[in-house]
């Protein structure tokens, strides 16, 4: 089952422009979130925002790969959650393709991340779920079925 | 989805066999009662019916009786709260990278 979150994105901008907007900290900070992130392998870092139920603010995160201006990918723990995060970047033209895969989801949330794409759930859960993949599709953020992210996690 | 680990396992449990999710799948189409279900399985009525004994302790169907059928129908609270959850997660990512094609404009100045 496939078990990963994908996101993709096409930025006008070169990868090395796109690739800072990742890695430098107070970029970071202006589109993910406030965090001591250092772009070097093994670093152990945090990103904090506003505790909700169930999840304190702070996300724990090891950087586990890094290749400029190429691929990135930190682990990503807290809120019940224990994931990884990977980004690619690819020039196209002047143009960055970027893809966030979210991968490591177990158990419920595991499931219900396998099934996002998948057909004949939709309206077991009432058009919720459809609904938010909706959202996600229109513009941007296209979750790619066919992309091999959505086939090769189990 | 946060708070409670018991439920989420036994839901979680209770779906990770491929019969019991067909059998959702049917039940998304429309109460059943257990012999219409049955009869579109390989496996015997008795194994359908524990498979619906599953689903029904982890709150994922419910079961009444008509006359002597019993009739079984789709219980979507809990998927309903892992939905849910879902829909925040990626709403939480779809909103960062909105901020980032944000964030590059401002400070390379082009349109996204």
């Amino acid at each position: 089952m496939a078990r990963t979150l994908r996101f993709e994105g096409l930025y006008p901008y070169p990868p090395e422009q796109v690739w800072t907007a990742l890695t430098d900290p107070a970029a970071l900070a202006d589109w993910l979130m406030p965090n001591d992130f250092a772009p070097a392998l093994g670093h152990l870092f945090t990103f904090r925002t506003k505790p909700a139920p169930g999840f304190d603010g702070i996300v724990q995160c090891e950087v586990i790969e890094l290749e400029e201006p190429a691929r990135l990918a930190y682990s990503w723990k807290g809120g019940g959650l224990d994931t990884i995060v990977r980004y690619t970047l690819a020039a196209e033209g002047a143009n960055t393709r970027l893809v966030m895969e979210q991968s490591g989801f177990t158990g419920l949330k595991g499931f219900m991340v396998s099934k996002l794409l998948g057909r004949g759930w939709k309206r077991m859960i009432h058009e919720r779920l459809p609904a938010a993949a909706g959202r996600v599709a229109d513009g941007r953020y296209t979750p790619d079925p066919d992309a091999p992210a959505s086939q090769c996690h189990s | 989805m946060t708070g409670n680990d018991a439920t989420e396992n036994e839901v979680f449990r209770a779906l990770a066999d491929p019969n019991r999710r067909a059998l959702l799948s049917i039940l998304g189409e429309g109460a059943q009662p257990v012999t219409a279900l049955a009869g579109r399985f390989e496996i015997s009525q008795p194994a359908v019916s524990q498979h619906l004994k599953v689903l029904r302790e982890a709150g994922l169907v419910s079961e009444r009786k008509a006359g002597r059928n019993r009739i079984y129908a789709l219980e979507a609270g809990p998927l309903a709260l892992a939905a849910e959850w879902l829909e925040r997660h990626m709403d939480f990512w779809a909103s960062r990278f909105d901020n980032l094609g944000r964030h590059l404009r401002d400070k390379h100045g082009k349109d996204a």
